[in-house]
């Protein structure tokens, strides 16, 4: 493990994503640890031990088994030593609904998987890139879901 | 109670009775002291005649006495001496009769005990002068003193009588007086309370007889209304019924014995009857009821079941309430409606409702499949295409190369559908704010997102000015998009695309046909283009969903387009036509309400 550089903790219950994500991680070339869990009881599990580094940078599948990505969102923003991680959701829909929900209940950015590698890279480089800071205080409706220009 | 008449007048009704019966009491005990009095004077006449007589009497006995003694004197034959010897029980008798007749006036008793004295002296004067005339005791001198004394006795004695006679008829004079003084002034007053009494008694009976004409009127009415409960209970299918506490007599209205299965007035109701018929189910929940209503006055709607003889389930709904009346009893009103009809069409519609429910649920479930799961390996299949590298391609075989290819396009177009199909169903499911908005914006929105078209085809887009309309705003601004695109994708080759957009306001009952006849107005607005349009008889179907004019290699589409827009106008109570001919260009009207 690289000291000083970026955690990042991908929930996603689906393998092949996992897989294009840590590739994508490898090849933007940014010094991060990747870390990832299969399903939403496993995330909690995983940000309550306490043997485990907190992630700078969570991306949250929205739909998983045992625990939804909704569910896991709501909880982790009830903790108070978790509330402040930074949660990208990370999902197949572009539902308003499921965007509007996770606005509401605390996501940092909304992230729709895109269908091509290449977007995928642009999206992490643009997400572990970003002044987080900078962009949760302009955070609105608008600007929550990412577009790539 | 406004309900109830009102009958003041029974209350001046009862005064002036009580007054005429006090006339008429007074008058009766007038008439009866009068009587009283008459009969008292006639008393007093009589009294004072029999005194009278008697003293007549009484003197005529002494007249008698004397002229038979002077017989006898004269001639001496004892046969004269006859009346003067009965001359003195007469006296007796009369004198006695007197006494008693003056009992009650102690001054006739001492004037007749004075006359008395005198007729004692004037038959002692009797006796003398027939001593003294006696031829053996015959003595001149003395006979004459005594009959001469006697001549002064006999006056002083009519000079007694008639004093006597004088103070009774003074007496009687002045107590008919008394009595001529009070009847006197009786018949003019009772003239006029008879009078006041009668006038009274015909002010009653003229008020009875205003009461009885107003109380026909109330009858009558009270007649009909009667007449219309009972009918409109039967068509409204509810009845009523009341119950008096305090003789806890409880009447039922025609309409609650046919509710209930029965004739009317078949039975008498009781207090128990009513919980009979209410099923075994509810029983409870209408016995506490009832009792609440006694206690809160008020009955809240209570909804139970009813078990008619023939074994019928009727549905039943029902509310109360307690009345104090203007004696004070209390009445419990009450109300059933049998609402049987409505509860099994609510239950009908309930049921709808959960079907509807349930294919909506399938609906989301869908639109959840088809935004989600369908698109997750669809995306796979994309993103592991874009992972094939140019360094990998470049190893494969053409045909290899080509397959490739294609796979990537068929991916491309799933993707597409599976938008479109997905932007129908929102257009359905999501929801429906209508917000006052500038047409003209949202035309000016759907040029910038075909920014890129109209400049490739550097077509020429017209609009004359659109309205203000309460639209859902996202939903007209994708109406525009898509009649524009449709107009620009199917433009005539060679030809620069021109689009016209025309508004104007319509009365509704100038297209009978196919406008909502409930709203008055209307917004025409029409895109015509001059692009290659279509064959007329396709006019209708081209808003079917996947329905498609032309092959999916000469123009890429899905068929969903028109099917949204047609969506989009029924979102707003609207309608949408086209009309075209083949290389004349089409035109595309659609009508929103005002």
């Amino acid at each position: 493990m690289q000291k000083n550089a970026l955690n990042i903790l991908l929930a996603d219950d689906d393998e092949d994503d996992r897989l294009f994500f840590k590739d994508a991680f490898e090849e933007i070339k940014i010094q991060t640890n990747v870390e990832f869990v299969h399903d939403g009881m496993q995330l909690m599990d995983h940000l309550l031990n306490s043997d485990n580094k907190l992630p700078d940078i969570l991306f949250l599948d929205l739909n998983m088994p045992k625990k939804t990505g909704k569910e896991c969102l709501i909880e982790i923003k009830k903790t108070e030593h978790l509330k402040n991680i930074i949660i990208a959701i990370y999902s197949t829909s572009s539902s308003e609904e499921d965007i509007e929900d996770t606005f509401i209940q605390g996501a940092n950015i909304y992230i729709k998987k895109p269908s091509d590698f290449n977007t995928l890279k642009k999206i992490i480089n643009e997400v572990v890139t970003v002044n987080w800071h900078y962009h949760t205080s302009g955070l609105n409706r608008d600007n929550f879901l990412l577009r790539l220009k | 109670m406004k309900w109830i008449p009102n009958f003041n007048s029974s209350n001046s009704l009862r005064v002036i009775f009580v007054i005429a019966v006090f006339i008429l009491l007074f008058l009766s005990s007038i008439a009866y002291k009068h009587n009283q009095d008459l009969n008292e004077s006639s008393k007093l006449v009589m009294h004072t005649y029999e005194i009278n007589i008697q003293l007549e009497r009484l003197m005529s006995a002494i007249k008698d006495a004397e002229t038979g003694q002077r017989g006898y004197i004269i001639t001496r034959n004892a046969r004269f001496l006859t009346p003067y010897i009965y001359s003195r029980d007469k006296v007796n008798t009369s004198f006695i009769t007197l006494k008693k007749l003056t009992a009650d006036n102690p001054k006739q008793q001492e004037n007749l005990r004075r006359l008395f004295k005198l007729i004692i002296q004037r038959f002692v004067s009797f006796e003398n002068c027939l001593k003294y005339s006696d031829p053996k005791t015959y003595d001149k001198r003395r006979l004459d003193n005594h009959m001469f004394g006697g001549r002064i006795l006999m006056e002083n004695i009519r000079f007694k009588v008639d004093e006597m006679n004088d103070i009774e008829k003074t007496y009687l004079k002045n107590r008919l007086k008394i009595y001529d003084d009070e009847i006197s002034l009786s018949p003019l007053f009772s003239i006029s309370l008879f009078l006041t009494a009668l006038f009274f008694i015909l002010l009653a009976y003229r008020q009875i007889s205003k009461d009885f004409q107003r109380l026909k009127v109330f009858n009558k009415k009270l007649l009909i209304s009667n007449g219309l409960i009972a009918e409109s209970e039967t068509i409204g299918k509810f009845s009523t019924w009341q119950w008096d506490l305090d003789s806890n007599k409880i009447d039922y209205s025609d309409n609650q014995y046919r509710l209930l299965g029965y004739e009317p007035g078949s039975f008498v109701p009781v207090k128990e009857t009513f919980l009979d018929f209410v099923h075994p189910d509810d029983k409870e929940n209408v016995s506490n009821s009832i009792e609440g209503i006694i206690k809160n006055r008020q009955l809240p709607f209570v909804y139970y079941k009813v078990l008619l003889p023939s074994h019928e389930v009727r549905y039943f709904k029902s509310t109360g309430k307690l009345l104090t009346d203007q004696q004070g009893s209390k009445i419990l009103l009450g109300i059933n409606f049998d609402i049987t009809d409505e509860h099994l069409l609510n239950i009908e519609l309930q049921e709808r409702n959960k079907e509807l429910e349930k294919s909506n649920k399938e609906l989301a479930s869908f639109n959840h499949v088809a935004s989600h799961d369908l698109q997750e390996p669809l995306r796979k299949i994309q993103t592991f295409i874009s992972r094939v590298s140019d360094a990998d391609k470049a190893v494969m075989s053409q045909s290899a190369r080509d397959y490739l290819a294609k796979i990537e396009v068929s991916a491309k177009r799933m993707r597409v559908l599976i938008d479109d199909l997905l932007l129908f169903s929102r257009t359905n499911t999501t929801k429906k704010e209508f917000i006052k908005t500038n047409l003209e914006e949202l035309l000016a929105n759907a040029e910038s997102e075909l920014t890129e078209v109209i400049e490739e085809k550097s077509a020429i887009i017209v609009a004359n000015k659109l309205p203000k309309l309460a639209v859902i705003p996202y939903q007209i601004e994708q109406l525009f998009i898509n009649l524009i695109g449709n107009s620009l994708k199917y433009s005539k080759p060679n030809t620069i695309p021109s689009i016209t957009i025309e508004s104007t306001k319509v009365n509704a009952e100038d297209y009978p046909e196919i406008l909502d006849q409930n709203v008055k107005k209307f917004h025409k607005i029409t895109f015509t283009d001059n692009g290659m349009g279509f064959d007329p008889q396709f006019k209708e179907t081209i808003f079917i969903l996947f329905q498609r004019l032309h092959s999916k290699t000469d123009y890429p589409g899905t068929g969903i387009g028109l099917a949204i827009c047609k969506k989009i106008v029924d979102n707003h109570k609207g309608y949408i036509m086209a009309d075209s001919e083949p290389d004349k260009g089409s035109v595309f009207t659609i009508f929103l309400p005002d």
